[in-house]
């Protein structure tokens, strides 16, 4: 039958291409109707990085999916269908699919770059929000930092790190490479430890979250480079420490035995409270 | 080869020439190999290959490795030497700062040798990755190729029954 090898689909993750062929095989052999799955255009996949317009108009309508594609989980924003709406001027800057687009099973191979950049800055914020601030999910932490990122972390490192250089007089460049190492290593090792305590976490959701968690630190140490007072850092630090050790408490203890909880506990607490002194300290 | 590749390189190299400040080299040349590692995962690896990788965490709270790749019609359309490009840039990139690196170890500047280690890590990370992504790609097209024939003939296998 030759409407198999028209419409190919795209291929998505190896856990659902089972699914997929499954599909195929099920239509074919039941030979209902045969545009089930979408046509596609023959035409060659250039996508030009340059900032040209995206124009969306010319993509054809989506036929509807039907092979259940990469599971994107709750949080993230949504960038599957490409939705046939008319162009709108967000889209305008960075790359664009070619007026020829695939018009097959949208996914994240065809969009455009803006909807990257757009999908992963949303991932960022959404997961400060779950760590840091309260809301429902803190009590299931498995599901909080489903998708986890380390830019946020990465980002909040140096500029902690900035910030510290920033109100040292002397030694700028090695208080900067201090508190960066010490951070990233102190991260590294906080999971290790974890992990070596008989934990469940994953390797990386553990870093996101010991990143994430220091946003307070973050917010208390550039208090600290505006006002001078010692009375005043030992009170705002104080309080960024302690919210950033309740942020970090249900990940953390969720993922030990009960009786290893202070075990997997302490550390981070030691780690926040270094951190606390080094911003104080800074002059 | 690719700009922003060739962009972190190119600071980290001359930033002794301009620059006193240890904190200013590090911070701009970190982000430009972050930015450049974004830019390869997302926008290169798409174009000159079409391939994309990244990292779930499943409902059973295990981390999944999906990939995605075009399909075997494109992929054959895409242009050899863009391929080739890209892989080549790929490793070219990851030896050049393991070479940084042999040069600040003898040096004996920790400092120097932390920011090659992160871009280092970085380069790796993409080319593990889409070394997978591809080889996946691989696996999928065979198994669709075999499954295709399969459904192929017992589809012939039917109609010529039928007529009978």
């Amino acid at each position: 039958m030759s409407h198999i090898s028209d419409t190919i689909p795209l291929h998505a993750s190896s856990q659902s291409d089972i699914d997929e062929i499954e599909n195929l095989i099920n239509t074919s052999i039941q030979s209902s109707s045969s545009t089930v799955l979408p046509a596609r255009p023959p035409s060659p996949p250039r996508i030009p990085v340059s900032a040209s317009p995206f124009i969306q108009s010319n993509l054809p309508p989506l036929q509807p999916k039907p092979q259940s594609t990469v599971q994107k989980p709750p949080s993230i924003v949504p960038s599957a269908p490409l939705p046939p709406l008319p162009p709108s001027s967000g889209n305008s800057a960075g790359g664009s699919i070619s007026g020829t687009g695939f018009g097959s099973p949208p996914n994240t191979l065809t969009e455009p770059v803006w909807d990257t950049v757009k999908r992963d800055l949303s991932r960022i914020v959404s997961n400060l929000k779950l760590v840091v601030f309260p809301n429902p999910y803190r009590e299931d932490p498995g599901k909080a930092l489903r998708d986890w990122d380390l830019w946020g972390p990465f980002f909040f490192i140096v500029f902690l790190g900035l910030a510290l250089s920033w109100s040292a007089s002397v030694k700028k460049s090695e208080v900067f490479a201090v508190a960066f190492a010490l951070l990233a290593a102190g991260a590294i090792i906080l999971t290790l430890n974890v992990l070596l305590l008989g934990g469940h976490i994953i390797f990386f959701q553990s870093l996101s979250l010991l990143g994430y968690c220091l946003f307070p630190l973050v917010i208390g140490a550039l208090v600290c480079m505006l006002k001078d007072n010692v009375i005043i850092k030992v009170i705002v630090v104080s309080v960024a420490l302690a919210w950033s050790s309740w942020a970090a408490y249900p990940f953390m203890s969720s993922a030990v035995n009960p009786r290893r909880k202070a075990l997997a506990l302490y550390p981070v607490f030691l780690m926040y409270v270094s951190v606390g002194f080094l911003i104080i300290a800074i002059d | 080869m690719d700009p922003s590749q060739a962009g972190a390189l190119a600071f980290y190299i001359l930033s002794a020439l301009f620059f006193n400040s240890f904190v200013i080299i590090f911070v701009v040349t970190v982000l430009l190999a972050a930015l450049d590692f974004w830019v390869v995962k997302n926008v290169s690896g798409r174009i000159l290959v079409g391939l994309r990788w990244w990292n779930e965490i499943n409902d059973l709270g295990e981390s999944v490795w999906k990939f995605e790749s075009l399909d075997q019609e494109s992929l054959a359309r895409m242009n050899k030497k863009d391929s080739w490009l890209f892989w080549w840039t790929l490793y070219i990139t990851a030896v050049a700062w393991i070479v940084l690196g042999i040069f600040s170890l003898i040096r004996f500047q920790a400092d120097y040798c932390l920011i090659v280690g992160v871009c280092l890590t970085l380069s790796i990370a993409n080319i593990v990755g889409f070394t997978k992504c591809r080889k996946d790609a691989k696996k999928q097209f065979q198994q669709f190729a075999s499954q295709t024939i399969a459904s192929r003939v017992s589809s012939t296998i039917q109609s010529a029954f039928s007529v009978v």
